[in-house]
C-alpha cells in the first residue's frame, strides 16, 4: 500500500484482536451477504406504537404536523415571487422572460424541475 | 467512548463504509475520502454506504465497521473492548434498532455496559454549563437529515413536546445541486456532491425575510448585484491566432498562384492530347468513309464488320461527332442545336414513315426515336421556358430599381411593409408548427390535443379519420391495409407527412430575398428574426468562441434560496413546518404550563447541529418566534459554542461525571432483563454533569490545553472502570509527560503514559487519548 494511504489511517485492518468474531468470518466472502437489513419504514411499523399510550414520545408521535400557513408560491426556476402558473407544464413563473423559456425546455427538464417541489408525475 | 463525535459525523455522512479494491483486495475504508487518496483505489464495484436511514441506525454491518474502525483507532487490543460505552442517538429511536446495536456491543465486542443518549441533549446539557443558555430553555437541532426542537424545562428535556421535521442540511445540498445543474446543464461534471457541499458552507446564508430579498433580485438592483458570487470553472482559452503578417500572405498567395498554374498546365495538356485524339479519330474515320467509296455496295458489311461500324450512315454520324468535340474542344462556338437537327432528322427518318411499311425491327426502331424525340423537345421548352423567366425576372429587376431611383423612400417603405407581412405570416405557421408538434409529443400518442389548442384544418381532418377508421371496423379482424385506398388514407392521417411545408419555402425563399435587398438598400434595417431551425436556450451557439463567462457559475438567487427550506419546507413539497413554527408547536405541546415556563424557554433558546451555521439563522429565527409569541416577551437566541462537536463534547462530559457508572446498562442487565427494558430506559442527566465540570474549569486555567481537550481525555479516562482519573496532554500528536493535579474533592492519580493517535474524522480532527493508569 501506497505510504500516503497508510499515514491517512482509513484503512481498516483485517483481524481485530478485540473482536469476538471477526468480519470476514461472519459474512464469508463469496457469499452473498445477508443485506436484508429493515429500512426505517419497516422497522417503525414492527414497533406496534399503538400498543403504548398515546402521550409516550416515540418516533412518529414526535413528528411536526404540516404547517399552518399557506404556502408562498416562488417561481421554480429563479426563486422570485411566482404569481402565474404555466397551464401545460403546470411549472411557476415570475415574469414572460421566464415563461418564453419555460416553453423552450424540452421535457425532461420540465419534469425536473416538477420533481424539486415533489410535484412530477410519476409512472410506476 | 468518545463515540459521541464519530456518531455525530456519521450522521454527517463523513463516516462512510467504503469497500475499495487494490491489488486485487478487497479493503474497507472508514472516514470521510479524501480525493487525493481515493485515487489509488478501484471504487467501481462499490460506492459510499451509509449506516443510517434519516436519523436512525439500521444497517448494522456497516455499524459494526463504524465501531471496528472506532475501538481499533483508539488503541484497543486484549480479547474485548473493557470499558462502558456512552452511544448518542436520536429523539425516540425506535427499540428495535437501540437493542440492535447493544446487542452488536455486549456480544460483539464484550463490552461491559453501555448508555444511550440523545445527542441534542448532551448539546444543550454542555452549553448549559458554559453558560451559554439556563436551566429552562428551548434546543434547535438541525443536523443532517432532521431537525429536531426540545424543550428543557428545570434541566431535563421534555420529550413529549418534542418536534421533529425531516428536513436537514442533506436536503439544502441536494436542492442546490439539483438547481444549479438544472441551471448550467453543460457543467454537470463539475458540479459534483463534494463541491456542492463546499459551496453551500461557503456562501449560502439565510435571508431574514425571503420575499424582499427575492424582490431586490428581482429589481436588479446595484445590492444584488454585489451579493452574487461567480465560481469560475477552470478553463483555458484557445492559443489566439495572430492576424498573418505581411510575409505570410505574400507567401500564401505565391503558393496559391503556383498551384493554380499548375492546374491550369495540367488542364491544357490534357485539353491538347485529347485534341490529337479527336483529330486522330477524325482521320481515322475520314479515311473509312474515303475507303467506302471505293468499296462496292454489296462488300460494304463485310468491310464494315471489321472495323465496327454496321451502317454508312453510322461512320457519318460518329464522324460529325468528333468534328463536334473536336471544335469545342478548340473552343469555337458551335451551335449544337442547329447541329443536331440534321442529325436528328437523320436519326428520326422512321418515324415519318408509316407504320404499315415497316418491319418489327423498324418498328420498335421507330418507338424509340419517337420516344427519344419527345425528350428532348421537352427539354428544349424548358431550356426556354427558363430562359423567357430570366428574361422576366431581369425586367422585374429594372423595373424595381427605376421604382428606386425615382422615390427612394417610399420604395423603402414599401419593402419593409412587405417584409414585415412575410415575416408575420412566417412566425405563426412557425408556431402554429412547433405548437402542434409540441401539444402531439407531450400528449399521449394517439394525437391528442390539450384543452386550449385550435385545430387547423388539416389537424382537424385528420381526427376525424383517425377516429372513423378506429370505429369503423368492428367486426374483430383487421383488415386495414389490404386495399390501396387504405393506404392513402394512411398517409393523410400520419403525422410526419406535413403539407404546410411547401408553401412554408416558398415564403421562405421570399422572406429571404426581401431580406437580403433591405440589407442591401437600407443601412438600418436588421433582420428581425433569423430563419433557421428553432433554437433552445439549453444550447450553447457554436458559430462563436467559447469566452470566459461560459465557464462561470453564478451563484445569486440560490444563496439564501436553499438554506430557505428549513423555514419553508414547501418550497421543496415536504409538507411539515418550518422551523420557526416548530418551535410554536413545541411550546403549545408542553405538558406543563404556567409558573411563566414559556417565557423562561424563549429566553434561552439555543441553536445546534451542523446546519445551524448559516450566516443570518439566529436573527431568522429570533424573528420568525417573536411572530408566534406575544407582544414584548423576552426572545434571546444563541449559538452553541461549537455547534458540530458539541454532542460529543456533552456527552463525554457526562461520562466523565461521577455517577454515570449507575446509569448504564449493564451486561448483566442484558442478560437478565433482555431488550425490551430498553424501551423504559431513560438517561437522567440533572445531577449528573454539575459537580464534574466546575473544578476543571479551575484546573484549566493554567493550562495551555482547549478545555474541551481535556474533557475528552478525561471522558476516555473514565472508560477505564476507573472512577477519578484524570490525564492531560501536550498538544495534539505529541507524547504527554506526567503531570500531577491536586484538586479539592477528587483525587487525581498520576498519569503514567499516554498515547496519543490523531484520526482524521472529516473535517475535525479528533484527539483520542488512551491513559493507562496505575491504580
Amino acid at each position: 500500500m501506497e505510504a500516503e494511504v497508510i499515514k491517512a489511517n482509513i484503512l481498516l485492518p483485517t483481524h481485530l484482536s478485540f473482536k469476538r468474531m471477526q468480519m470476514s468470518d461472519k459474512y464469508p466472502k463469496g457469499y452473498a451477504r445477508g443485506r436484508h437489513w429493515k429500512h426505517l419504514k419497516q422497522i417503525l411499523q414492527a414497533e406496534n406504537y399503538q400498543n403504548f399510550p398515546p402521550t409516550d414520545p416515540n418516533y412518529v408521535n414526535i413528528e411536526s404536523p404540516p404547517s399552518m400557513y399557506p404556502s408562498k408560491k416562488f417561481c421554480d426556476i429563479t426563486g422570485f415571487e411566482a404569481p402565474y402558473v404555466d397551464p401545460r407544464t403546470t411549472l411557476r413563473y415570475a415574469n414572460a422572460n421566464v415563461f418564453k423559456s419555460i416553453r423552450s425546455f424540452p421535457n425532461e427538464h420540465v419534469q425536473r424541475y416538477l420533481s424539486l417541489r415533489n410535484a412530477a408525475v410519476v409512472l410506476k | 467512548m468518545g463515540y459521541g463525535g464519530a456518531r455525530r459525523l456519521a450522521d454527517s455522512r463523513l463516516c462512510k463504509d467504503f469497500k475499495g479494491f487494490e491489488l486485487g483486495e478487497t479493503v474497507t475504508i472508514v472516514g470521510d475520502h479524501d480525493p487525493a487518496l481515493m485515487k489509488y483505489f478501484d471504487c467501481t464495484r462499490s460506492s459510499h454506504r451509509s449506516a443510517f436511514d434519516g436519523n436512525v441506525v439500521y444497517q448494522f454491518e456497516i455499524m459494526e465497521y463504524i465501531l471496528d474502525y472506532g475501538f481499533e483507532r483508539m488503541g484497543a487490543d486484549g480479547s474485548q473492548v473493557d470499558h462502558p460505552i456512552l452511544i448518542t442517538e436520536c429523539v425516540c429511536n425506535p427499540v428495535q434498532s437501540r437493542s440492535k446495536l447493544a446487542e452488536l456491543l455486549f456480544e460483539g465486542y464484550g463490552v461491559p455496559s453501555v448508555a444511550f443518549g440523545v445527542d441534542a441533549v448532551f448539546s444543550y446539557k454542555y452549553n448549559q454549563q458554559l453558560g451559554v443558555c439556563d436551566k429552562d430553555g428551548l434546543a434547535i437541532c438541525s443536523g443532517l437529515n432532521t431537525s429536531h426542537i426540545i424543550p428543557f424545562v428545570n434541566g431535563e428535556p421534555v420529550f413529549e413536546a418534542c418536534c421533529r421535521t425531516n428536513i436537514g442540511g442533506y436536503h439544502v445540498t441536494d436542492y442546490l445541486k439539483q438547481l444549479l445543474s438544472l441551471k448550467y446543464p453543460n457543467h454537470m461534471s463539475n458540479i459534483t456532491w463534494e463541491k456542492v457541499e463546499d459551496l453551500k458552507m461557503e456562501h449560502c446564508y439565510v435571508a431574514l425575510d425571503y420575499a424582499s430579498e427575492v424582490r431586490l433580485f428581482q429589481k436588479g438592483a446595484k445590492e444584488a448585484e454585489e451579493k452574487n458570487r461567480c465560481w469560475q470553472l477552470p478553463w483555458i482559452p484557445p492559443p489566439a491566432e495572430e492576424p498573418p503578417s505581411e510575409e505570410e500572405i505574400a507567401r500564401k498567395a505565391a503558393i496559391k498562384e503556383k498551384q493554380g498554374q499548375r492546374l491550369r498546365e495540367m488542364a491544357a495538356a490534357k485539353r491538347s492530347s485529347r485534341i490529337t485524339e479527336l483529330e486522330n479519330e477524325l482521320q481515322g474515320l475520314e479515311f473509312l468513309l474515303h475507303q467506302l467509296e471505293n468499296v462496292q455496295e454489296n462488300d460494304v458489311p463485310s468491310f464494315l464488320s471489321e472495323t465496327g461500324y454496321i451502317s454508312k450512315l453510322e461512320i457519318e454520324s460518329a464522324v460529325v461527332r468528333v468534328t463536334q468535340s473536336l471544335k469545342k474542344a478548340k473552343r469555337e462556338q458551335v451551335e449544337i442545336e442547329e447541329k443536331m437537327d440534321p442529325s436528328m432528322t437523320e436519326k428520326y427518318t422512321l418515324i415519318n414513315i408509316p407504320d404499315n411499311m415497316l418491319s418489327p425491327e423498324q418498328l420498335k426502331e421507330k418507338r424509340k426515336q419517337l420516344f427519344i424525340k419527345t425528350t428532348s423537345e421537352g427539354r428544349q421548352r424548358a431550356k426556354q421556358k427558363r430562359f423567357e423567366e430570366e428574361l422576366d425576372r431581369e425586367r422585374q429587376n429594372e423595373l424595381d430599381e427605376k421604382k428606386r431611383l425615382e422615390n427612394p423612400e417610399l420604395y423603402l417603405e414599401q419593402l419593409h411593409a412587405k417584409h414585415r407581412e412575410l415575416s408575420e405570416k412566417f412566425e405563426q405557421r412557425k408556431r402554429l408548427k412547433v405548437n402542434g408538434t409540441h401539444t402531439n409529443e407531450s400528449h399521449n400518442s394517439s394525437g391528442g390535443v390539450g384543452r386550449g389548442e385550435r385545430l387547423n384544418a388539416a389537424q382537424k381532418e385528420r381526427m376525424r379519420l383517425l377516429t372513423t377508421a378506429a370505429f369503423d371496423r368492428g367486426k374483430g379482424e383487421d383488415t386495414f391495409g389490404t386495399r390501396d385506398e387504405d393506404w392513402q388514407l394512411y398517409k393523410l392521417m400520419s403525422k410526419d407527412i406535413d403539407d404546410d411545408d411547401e408553401g412554408q419555402d416558398e415564403d421562405e425563399a421570399e422572406l429571404a430575398r426581401v431580406t437580403s435587398r433591405l440589407q442591401d438598400i437600407d443601412p438600418t434595417f436588421v433582420a428581425k428574426s433569423e430563419i433557421g431551425p428553432f433554437q433552445t436556450i439549453v444550447e450553447i451557439p457554436r458559430f462563436r468562441p467559447l469566452t470566459k463567462e461560459d465557464f462561470q457559475i453564478i451563484l445569486g438567487v440560490e444563496r439564501f434560496r436553499c438554506p430557505e427550506i428549513l423555514f419553508q419546507p414547501n418550497m421543496i413539497g415536504i409538507d411539515q413546518a418550518g422551523m420557526d413554527e416548530m418551535a410554536g408547536i413545541s411550546i403549545r405541546r408542553l405538558p406543563l404550563k404556567g409558573n411563566s415556563v414559556e417565557e423562561r424557554i424563549t429566553n434561552s433558546i439555543l441553536m445546534t447541529g451542523g446546519s445551524c451555521l448559516f450566516p443570518g439563522m439566529g436573527e431568522r429565527l429570533e424573528a420568525g418566534i417573536r411572530k408566534i409569541r406575544p407582544f414584548e416577551s423576552p426572545i434571546r437566541v444563541v449559538r452553541a459554542s461549537d455547534p458540530v462537536l458539541d454532542a460529543w463534547r456533552g456527552a463525554a462530559a457526562f461520562a466523565a461525571a461521577v455517577p454515570f457508572s449507575e446509569q448504564i446498562f449493564s451486561r448483566q442487565d442484558y442478560y437478565e432483563k433482555g431488550e425490551d427494558w430498553l424501551r423504559r430506559y431513560n438517561l437522567r442527566q440533572m445531577i449528573a454533569i454539575t459537580g464534574a465540570f466546575h473544578f476543571s474549569q479551575i484546573s484549566l486555567g493554567q493550562e495551555r490545553e482547549p478545555m474541551a481537550g481535556l474533557t475528552f481525555a478525561r471522558g476516555l479516562a473514565l472508560l477505564y472502570g476507573h472512577s477519578s482519573k484524570s490525564c492531560a496532554y501536550d498538544s495534539p500528536n505529541k507524547m504527554v509527560i506526567r503531570k500531577k493535579f491536586k484538586l479539592r474533592d477528587i483525587k487525581i492519580r498520576t498519569v503514567f503514559r499516554v498515547e496519543l493517535s490523531l484520526v482524521e474524522f472529516g473535517q475535525a480532527q479528533l484527539c483520542f487519548s488512551l491513559a493507562r493508569t496505575l491504580l
